[in-house]
């Protein structure tokens, strides 16, 4: 009879255990990640997530953003900012098509993310229910991978898994959809986070094979003329000081890639500036002289190289990169390394002895004053109306280039990459491979977020702006001391340029009408304040940089001015133009 | 252009046919065949994809981004002389009274095909080989009728001493079938 009782009451007691709902179970997913802030904007298909965060803002900092796309942009900016993986959500259906455009930039930007999209009840999938989108379907292309959950016990597995692969190798996006169902749905065992450190498939090398370093090494020693084009791959390695030591140890002349850019100091000898379509002369013009090229962390985009056939197609190419899939994508390579930039150097820089190269250098030097006179004297006159480059001087002799720099996409972009002097690492966040209009605001909230400590300075051109203003809403609902600059020349001024060299000044559809964008900031929340005179400029970058809170700085600057030097599309860098 | 048999081994879940063809579509890349089951290790599923190309750097540069994703274990890419190959064909013919009678002797002796299954006005007949010798036998049989005709993709192995199961991940336990 006892014993009897005693079962019973034991029985009683396993109904009292409930285990975590799944959408409790994704929050302590988040925080044994140590995930402290998600960008998100909540939704029909997603409501249990929400209801389950609701109870974790004590650990976790959730910005609601004014739009998805502006969750998706402004992670990236927080992964780059901090080196970190940004967390976005999102809502089915339209909440997750918006998400779309800030996953294909981070995947061909290599951003670490993971977006949790809600999804409609299991039972209702493919049955065109309210809201619902095969999300899977449209992000297979643009994610490193992608998941859908419809049961909770899945969840801290395949989280586990989702952080994994956002991180490891070449970082990229992932996205993991949950149905509604799956985060109501209690767990039927105890919550139990186990950190993935490898996959069955997926086992990124990043100790490179010794006989291809000490292949490189050779080649390297042996070369006459070495070039090194160092890309974003030694700033997501966080190999910036063993890049520094590598350079500094065989005293080769090194460029940077657009998103390479602040991955070693402006001022430093060997740094000769950074090449591509917008790039700088001698570094771009030298890629047809150097006799081996050490390609570092890049992936010979085509506004890096123009027409990739005659490309360096005298050099020996040395390429250091982490995804197999990369080498020879392009261009053909005699020494692939196949490894983390880190781990490469670290193995590469005791086999390679120093040379002299100090001719060869003063070669790159020797081509800089003919960039000076061409466009930098020119950019830099202080003459008529105000022009982007001045600005963005400024600003960084404001800041003594120690901002973390946030740009759009134009113009502006390439301006600010010229003409900021970068002093610290990672100040450089730009939309580089898919070029997304827009990315600028969200990027830059998210950047502040990712590191509360830097000055973020955003250049923004008035079409952009645009695009993502209703994020205006987002930095003041946050509090985010971000500083936004609008450089106005009141054209989609990139466009416009290229209507203007190759469409015969036929302007398809490139002026805008803009609206009054400090009267909106104002209505948004934000301080501002536009200025349209030289000597009114000094004065309010002081009161921007004074600010504490968000601020819109709008410029007024030369409506038809053009960025040189220019490689034209598809053509080859010698056919690099100056005016 | 050229034959490619393109072997690719993968966790058995879903979307992962999805997953490998988008990398054909973006590369502008038709698929001429495509047979997927599971192998005797369980969980793993083997795809065998015949295509046609002209550069071989391409097919190279192919096979390295289906390797990418993530629940690919292996890949490999051969040329027709590099494997043993064949595919399985059904072949529905109409039998009439009256009609042209069929010599199943020369469909088994010299074609090596089979009578799989019949009924009073109709045979199905199965055969196996390479594709030439299909349609070679295909256009036997044509002056019969062939009321319907289907043909499967391509099953491979390399012409190596080992399986291309060897080269799968080996830090795992496998479960297996047999």
């Amino acid at each position: 009879m006892s014993k009897e009782i005693a079962f019973m009451e034991e029985e009683i007691k396993i109904e009292e255990v409930k285990f975590l709902s799944g959408g409790q179970a994704l929050m302590e997913c988040f925080v044994a990640e140590g995930v402290d802030t998600i960008f998100g904007y909540p939704g029909g298909a997603i409501m249990p997530i929400y209801d389950a965060l609701y109870d974790y803002t004590d650990r976790i900092n959730h910005i609601l953003v004014r739009h998805e796309q502006g969750a998706s942009h402004a992670a990236e900016g927080y992964a780059r900012s901090s080196g970190r993986v940004g967390v976005c959500m999102a809502t089915s259906g339209p909440g997750a098509t918006n998400l779309v455009t800030g996953i294909a930039d981070a995947i061909i930007d290599c951003t670490p993310m993971v977006a949790i999209t809600g999804q409609v009840a299991s039972n209702l999938l493919g049955t065109d229910a309210f809201q619902e989108t095969d999300v899977i379907g449209i992000t297979t292309p643009i994610c490193k991978w992608n998941y859908q959950v419809t049961d909770p016990d899945e969840i801290p597995g395949i989280l586990a898994k989702a952080f994994f692969i956002a991180r490891a190798g070449k970082p990229g996006p992932v996205l993991i959809d949950i149905t509604k169902d799956a985060q109501v749905k209690s767990m039927t065992k105890p919550f139990e986070y186990k950190p993935v450190e490898g996959l069955l498939g997926y086992h990124p090398r990043r100790v490179p094979k010794m006989d291809q370093v000490e292949k490189a090494a050779e080649l390297i020693n042996k070369a006459k003329r070495p070039y090194i084009l160092f890309g974003h791959g030694v700033l997501i390695s966080e190999a910036m000081e063993e890049f520094r030591e590598f350079v500094e140890k065989t005293d080769i002349p090194c460029a940077s890639t657009l998103l390479g850019l602040s991955g070693i100091s402006i001022d430093h000898p060997n740094y000769m500036g950074w090449l591509g379509m917008h790039g700088m002369y001698a570094p771009n013009v030298m890629t047809d002289q150097c006799d081996v090229l050490i390609a570092i962390g890049m992936r010979f985009d085509d506004r890096v190289t123009g027409d990739a056939s005659l490309f360096a197609k005298q050099a020996k190419i040395v390429h250091i990169e982490i995804d197999p899939a990369e080498i020879e994508k392009i261009k053909k390579t005699e020494a692939p390394v196949i490894g983390d930039v880190k781990e490469v150097l670290n193995l590469l820089t005791p086999l390679v002895k120093k040379g002299d190269y100090t001719g060869w250098k003063n070669e790159f030097r020797k081509l800089e004053p003919k960039e000076k006179e061409a466009v930098t004297d020119r950019d830099l006159k202080f003459e008529g109306q105000i022009k982007m480059a001045e600005v963005v001087k400024m600003v960084s002799d404001k800041t003594k280039g120690e901002a973390c720099v946030v740009v759009d996409v134009g113009q502006h972009q390439m301006v600010t990459a010229r003409y900021f002097e970068f002093k610290r690492h990672n100040s450089y966040i730009a939309s580089g491979g898919l070029g997304t209009m827009g990315f600028a605001i969200p990027a830059a909230l998210g950047a502040k977020m990712g590191a509360p400590d830097r000055e973020v300075i955003a250049f923004i051109g008035d079409g952009c702006f645009q695009m993502t203003i209703q994020e205006l809403g987002t930095i003041a609902q946050s509090k985010l001391p971000v500083k936004l600059i609008i450089l106005n020349n009141n054209y989609l001024g990139m466009v416009r340029q290229w209507q203007q060299l190759f469409f015969e000044k036929r302007y398809s559809f490139v002026e805008l009408q803009n609206p009054d964008f400090i009267m909106i900031s104002k209505g948004f929340g934000l301080e501002g304040e536009k200025i349209t005179e030289r000597d009114q400029l000094s004065e309010a970058i002081d009161k921007m940089l004074a600010h504490d809170g968000g601020y819109v700085l709008e410029v007024v600057v030369e409506k038809e001015e053009n960025v040189f030097p220019m490689v034209p599309a598809g053509r080859s860098v010698s056919e690099i133009r100056l005016t | 252009m050229t034959q490619y048999t393109i072997c690719v081994f993968t966790e058995n879940s879903i979307g992962i046919l999805n997953k490998i063809t988008v990398i054909f579509t973006r590369r502008r890349i038709n698929i001429e065949s495509l047979t997927v089951s599971e192998t005797v290790r369980k969980g793993v599923s083997r795809f065998t994809i015949v295509i046609k190309h002209e550069k071989r750097e391409e097919v190279e540069k192919l096979v390295r981004q289906i390797r990418k994703i993530v629940e690919v274990l292996a890949v490999f890419g051969y040329l027709n002389d590099e494997i043993v190959y064949n595919e399985i064909a059904l072949f529905k013919i109409s039998t009439p009274m009256g009609g042209k009678a069929l010599d199943i002797d020369t469909i088994n002796r010299i074609y090596k095909a089979w009578v799989v299954y019949w009924e009073l006005d109709y045979v199905t007949i199965q055969k196996t080989g390479t594709e030439e010798e299909i349609f070679d036998f295909f256009r036997y049989l044509k002056p019969h009728g062939i009321i319907e005709f289907v043909r499967s993709g391509r099953v491979a192995v390399g012409k190596t001493p080992q399986g291309l199961v060897e080269y799968l991940p080996e830090d795992q336990e496998w479960e297996y079938y047999l």
